[in-house]
């Protein structure tokens, strides 16, 4: 490849994230503006939460349980081997409630919702349908892009926080076989409030926020740019699940960075 | 460029409806660009796909004017009354044939009460019927809905339109 072509490609690759991050700019002013919040727009966050978050409940209710129970099992059991077992519950808290239950979550999310957004938006820009809506007076970013942005977002947090406070119960049942609801002991209690301090509660909040964020307005801002000739559909959603992929790395790993460095 | 031209020798029943003779496509394009106020019914502005036709049509009152949503699907229901189609208005873009297609995408713009419906190229819109007929139909059972309207087609389509002495033989 010559110097200029690849020089092209960085260029091009900048834009493509340019523009993706200014979408970001305007999801976030549009779900900060009461304007944006109108019947209409009320629906398609709702269908946005319960296909996201709701209608897979169950299941991802069952896999974080699942998960947290066999790596709290592996990690006590472990600590018990080296006489480490005062530090079993800090370890459950610092490695499954603040880094794989979130990211698992936002893994979970971004394979199912996000390909979806992907695919949904650029066969919209496609078939001219964004634009159809504008001639008709609807304002397709408004109505169409940023209550998905909210509703995904909504769902990440939400799924993040159920699946982070059922593998606290979990931990609390394999490290002390406690019952499952059983008021925690005060070591319990004493552990927890020492690991989830404020500043951590907030930059996993952030975090969070960060993943939910990442799941919806990089699938939509690719599929935004997607040419109107539907064989680009699949490069679309190709594109925008790598583009994805290393966002989620990104904030996962500044996330670590700021907590451990 | 002057690329349309307004003919009136076509015997209508519909009150209110000009029609813009284009002799090829850029005389067509020019006359979309002339009317951006205008509500557009093309072939080339699809339905939104995930939505019935109740819910294309209710959406631009809803979003627009912040009509609530069951006054904005009454109001949608009652111009697919007027039509005579609700039997369609749980369906979605997939699974209309093209006169329902067609009656949606007319009263999405219909309902946003614009100053003007402009109707471009119907026979593509229409292509199974005798859409002549079918527009005076339809636009007569929709008078009072709209302004006026305008329809584009090309020159060469003009003679399957209803000229005065047709409709008065018959």
């Amino acid at each position: 490849m010559s110097e200029q072509a690849l020089s092209r490609r960085i260029e091009q690759r900048f834009a493509a994230w340019g523009r993706i991050l200014r979408f970001a700019g305007v999801a976030i002013v549009g779900t900060l503006s009461p304007s944006t919040y109108n019947s209409a727009t009320r629906q398609v966050v709702q269908k946005q939460i319960y296909f996201t978050a709701w209608e897979i409940f169950p299941g991802f209710i069952a896999l974080a349980a699942t998960v947290s129970w066999l790596l709290s099992s592996i990690v006590v059991h472990v600590a018990r081997d080296f006489g480490l077992f005062d530090y079993a519950l800090e370890v459950i808290i610092r490695v499954l409630v603040l880094e794989i239950l979130p990211f698992t979550t936002v893994l979970f999310v971004a394979l199912r919702t996000s390909a979806a957004i992907n695919t949904e938006v650029a066969l919209m820009k496609i078939n001219n349908e964004l634009e159809a809506l504008r001639l008709s007076g609807v304002d397709p970013v408004t109505y169409e892009l940023i209550p998905r942005v909210i509703g995904g977002t909504t769902s990440v947090l939400a799924l993040t926080a159920v699946s982070t406070v059922g593998a606290l119960l979990v931990s609390n049942v394999v490290v002390y076989d406690a019952w499952m609801f059983a008021m925690p002991s005060e070591d319990f209690a004493h552990t927890v409030g020492k690991v989830l301090d404020a500043p951590t509660l907030v930059l996993l909040g952030i975090k969070t926020m960060a993943f939910g964020l990442a799941v919806t307005v990089i699938p939509i801002g690719e599929a935004l740019e997607t040419p109107q000739k539907l064989f680009h559909a699949p490069i679309s959603v190709l594109r925008g699940m790598v583009k994805l992929f290393f966002a989620i790395m990104f904030i996962e790993l500044g996330a670590l960075a700021v907590s451990y460095a | 460029m002057m690329a349309t031209s307004l003919e009136t020798d076509v015997a209508m029943l519909a009150s209110g409806v000009e029609f813009i003779w284009a002799a090829n496509d850029d005389e067509r394009m020019q006359a979309i660009a002339d009317h951006r106020d205008a509500g557009l019914v093309s072939a080339t502005l699809p339905l939104r796909a995930n939505l019935t036709v109740l819910e294309n049509i209710a959406i631009v009152p809803e979003f627009r004017d912040g009509m609530n949503s069951r006054a904005a699907l009454g109001r949608a229901w009652s111009l697919l009354e007027k039509v005579g189609h609700t039997a369609c208005a749980h369906q979605r873009d997939p699974d209309l044939d093209n006169r329902e297609r067609f009656l949606a995408k007319l009263l999405r713009a219909i309902v946003g009460a614009p100053p003007v419906i402009l109707i471009e190229r119907p026979g593509l819109l229409l292509p199974d019927f005798n859409y002549p007929l079918l527009l005076d139909a339809t636009l007569l059972s929709l008078e009072g809905h709209y302004r006026s309207c305008r329809i584009v087609d090309y020159a060469w389509n003009a003679p399957l339109y209803p000229r005065p002495a047709s409709r008065t033989s018959n």
